[in-house]
C-alpha cells in the first residue's frame, strides 16, 4: 500500500477541525466542569436534537461500521442480524428508559450502579455492576482503536513497528486531552460533525458503487446462492434460525445496558426527549443496514481478489472489505473524507466509553469504598484522570496482545452487561426484589454466560442448547439471562423472609 | 411512564401493544428467510428486514403521539427541566 496523500491531507485536516471543536466545547453551554454531572453528564440538559447525534454517534460505532459489512462480505445472511438488532432497539428504548431517566434525574444518579444501590439498597450489589460496566466497556474501547488502525493503514501510512503505531497514539492523545478538558459536551458536539461525514460517505456509497457495478440485481447476482439466506434448519435442530434470532433479540437488550448508551440516554433533558429520539434514531439503522449492504457490495466488486489489496486483507482480514471497497471506487479526496467519518466515529464512542467508565469508577468505587467524604470537585477531578487511564489502557490492551482478543473479550462483554438486565427493569417498578438474591443471579449468569462461550472455545457466542433432544443454538446472553432472571425471583421470598427473621430478632 | 396523569392503571397503556408488531415481525425468521419476491433486484430477505427499519420507527411514533395527546399517560411537554432561555435549549 503506498500513501494517498491527497485522502491523507483531507483526513488530517478533518481531524485537525474536530480537535479544535472538542477543546471549543468546554465552553458550549459554560457551567461549571467542575461537577461530575456536567462534566460526565453535560449537565442533563441536552434536547432532542443534540441527544439525536450523541446517541447515535454513540450507539452506531465505527467498529459497528467495520464489522457488520466485514461479517456480511464473510458470511452473508448471518451477518445481517445487526438489521432486526437495531429494529428491537427503538421499543426497548421507549419502554424502559424515560422512566429510569425521571428517577436518575430526581435522586441525582449519573450511573446505572447508583441506581441500583438506591433502589436495593446495597452496596455490593452497585459493587458488581460498576465491575461489570467497566469490565464490559474496556475491549469495546479497544475495538473503536481497530476501526482507527483499519483506515490508518488503508491510507497507506503503515510504518511497520513501533512507528507504525504512531499515528494511531497522536489520535487517542487528542482525544485524551479534549475529553479531559470537555467531558461529555466534546463528544456531543463532534458527533454532530461524524455523523454528516457519515451521512454523506453512505449516501455517495450507497448511489455511486451499485452504479458502477451494475446496479442492485447485480450486485446481489454476484454473491454465491448460498450465502444470500439462511440455511434452513434440519429435522432436530433449529439451526440458524433461533440463532439469528436470538442473536437479535440479546444484542438488542445488552446494548442500552452498556455504560455508555446509559451516559447517553442520562444526558438528555427529558423523558419526552428520549421517547422521540426511540423514533428518530431509526435514520441511523437505515445507514446501518445500507452499510451492511456494502460487504456484497465489496464481494460484487471483488476487492479480495484484487492484488492492490492483497496486504490490507492479508493484515486486517473482512475488516478490509469497505476500506478496499471505498479505494476502488471513490476519488482520492473523497476517500479521505470517507476515512476521517470512519476514524472520527471512533472517537466519539471512545470519548462516551471512557466518561462513562470513569463516572462507575468514581460514583461507585472511590466514593464508595475507598473515600466517602470527598468533595464534589475532588469527584469531578479523579473522573477526569480516570477517563485519562482508560484510554492508556485500551491503547496498551490493542498494542500489547493481538485484535482476536479483543474481539473475544468483547463478545464476553455482551454476555456480561446483559446481566445487568433483571436488577434495572425490575428496579423501575419494585423495590421488593431481594438485593442478595439479584446478586446471586447476576453471579449465576455471568458464570453461566461464560461457561457457555467457553464451550465454544470463545469464538462464537452462540450456544446449542440441548431441549427435548431438539438441539436450539441460541445467544449464549439470552440464555443465561433468563436464569438470572429465574434465580432472582425464586431466591428473593425466602431470603427476604431470613432478612425479616433477622431483623425481628436484633430488635427484642 | 412517568407522571401518570389519573391512576396509572395498566389498560392505560395499551398503545404499547403495538409493540409486539416489530417484535414478531422481526423475530419471526422463517417467514422471510428467502430469496422471492424480489425487489428491484434485492431479495425478499433484505427488503423485508430494511422495510421494517421505517415501519418499526413509525410504530414508536404513533405510540408516542398517542399516549402524548390522547391517553394522556405521558405529558406532553418536552421539558424535564426548567428552560434556561438559551438559544440552544431547544436543541
Amino acid at each position: 500500500m503506498t500513501l494517498d496523500l491527497t485522502a491523507t491531507i483531507i483526513f488530517v485536516a478533518l481531524f485537525l477541525f474536530i480537535t479544535w471543536l472538542g477543546f471549543v466545547a468546554a465552553r458550549w453551554r459554560k457551567a461549571d466542569l467542575n461537577l461530575l454531572h456536567e462534566w460526565g453528564l453535560g449537565g442533563r440538559r441536552f434536547g432532542t436534537v443534540v441527544t439525536w447525534f450523541l446517541l447515535g454517534g454513540d450507539l452506531y460505532t465505527a467498529y459497528t461500521f467495520i464489522a457488520v459489512p466485514a461479517l456480511v462480505f464473510g458470511k452473508g445472511a448471518m451477518g445481517f442480524f445487526a438489521l432486526p438488532y437495531t429494529i428491537l432497539i427503538f421499543p426497548i428504548l421507549y419502554l424502559v428508559f424515560p422512566r429510569l431517566w425521571e428517577i436518575a434525574h430526581r435522586k441525582g444518579h449519573v450511573t446505572a450502579a447508583d441506581f441500583v444501590r438506591d433502589r436495593f439498597g446495597s452496596r455490593m450489589l452497585a459493587l458488581a455492576f460498576a465491575l461489570t460496566g467497566i469490565v464490559a466497556t474496556m475491549p469495546y474501547i479497544a475495538l473503536q482503536l481497530v476501526g482507527i488502525e483499519v483506515v490508518i493503514g488503508a491510507l497507506g501510512l503503515h510504518a511497520g513497528g513501533a512507528a507504525g503505531h504512531l499515528p494511531l497514539i497522536i489520535a487517542f492523545t487528542i482525544l485524551a486531552a479534549f475529553t479531559y478538558t470537555s467531558g461529555l459536551r466534546a463528544p456531543a458536539l463532534i458527533a454532530i460533525v461524524k455523523d454528516l461525514l457519515i451521512f454523506i460517505t453512505v449516501f455517495a456509497a450507497v448511489v455511486i458503487i451499485p452504479a458502477r457495478l451494475g446496479g442492485y440485481g447485480a450486485i446481489f447476482a454476484s454473491v454465491p446462492r448460498e450465502k444470500l439466506t439462511l440455511p434452513p434448519p434440519s429435522a432436530d435442530s433449529l439451526g440458524s434460525y433461533s440463532a439469528y434470532a436470538t442473536l437479535a433479540l440479546g444484542s438488542a437488550l445488552a446494548l442500552l445496558l452498556y455504560p455508555h448508551a446509559m451516559t447517553g440516554i442520562l444526558s438528555s433533558s427529558g423523558g419526552n426527549v428520549i421517547r422521540r429520539n426511540a423514533g428518530l434514531l431509526a435514520a441511523y439503522s437505515l445507514i446501518l443496514g445500507l452499510i451492511a449492504l456494502l460487504g456484497y457490495m465489496a464481494i460484487a466488486a471483488g476487492v479480495d481478489h484484487d492484488p492492490a489489496y492483497a496486504a490490507g486483507f492479508s493484515q486486517y482480514g473482512a475488516n478490509f472489505a469497505v476500506p478496499a471497497l471505498f479505494l476502488a471506487s471513490f476519488p482520492s479526496w473523497f476517500v479521505g473524507v470517507a476515512f476521517a467519518a470512519i476514524a472520527i466515529g471512533a472517537l466519539v464512542p471512545a470519548a462516551i466509553m471512557s466518561i462513562a467508565c470513569a463516572n462507575l469508577f468514581t460514583r461507585n468505587l472511590y466514593k464508595e469504598f475507598l473515600r466517602p467524604d470527598c468533595s464534589d470537585a475532588d469527584e469531578a477531578r479523579m473522573a477526569k484522570i480516570v477517563s485519562l487511564v482508560v484510554k492508556i489502557g485500551a491503547v496498551v490492551f490493542i498494542l500489547a496482545i493481538p485484535n482476536a482478543y479483543a474481539i473475544q473479550l468483547q463478545l464476553l462483554g455482551g454476555i456480561w452487561i446483559i446481566q445487568l438486565l433483571p436488577p434495572i427493569l425490575l428496579g423501575l417498578y419494585t423495590r421488593s426484589f431481594n438485593a442478595l438474591a439479584l446478586l446471586i443471579g447476576w453471579a449465576v449468569g455471568t458464570a453461566l454466560g461464560t461457561y457457555m462461550a467457553a464451550t465454544q472455545g470463545f469464538t462464537s457466542s452462540v450456544y446449542p442448547l440441548e431441549i427435548f433432544g431438539v438441539t436450539v443454538p441460541g445467544y449464549a446472553a439470552l440464555y443465561s439471562v433468563l436464569i438470572n432472571f429465574l434465580v432472582s425471583a425464586v431466591l428473593s421470598p425466602p431470603l427476604d423472609l431470613v432478612a425479616r427473621r433477622r431483623a425481628a430478632s436484633t430488635a427484642h | 411512564m412517568p407522571r401518570t396523569r389519573k391512576t396509572g392503571r395498566w389498560w392505560r397503556y395499551w398503545p404499547r401493544l403495538l409493540f409486539l408488531i416489530p417484535f414478531i415481525a422481526v423475530l419471526w425468521v422463517p417467514f422471510y428467510n428467502r430469496t422471492g419476491p424480489e425487489l428491484g433486484g434485492i431479495p425478499f430477505f433484505y427488503w423485508y428486514q430494511l422495510g421494517w427499519i421505517p415501519l418499526g420507527a413509525a410504530i414508536v411514533l404513533l405510540v408516542h403521539v398517542i399516549e402524548t395527546r390522547i391517553t394522556h399517560v405521558t405529558k406532553s411537554s418536552g421539558k424535564g427541566l426548567e428552560p434556561t432561555d438559551v438559544p440552544g435549549d431547544i436543541l
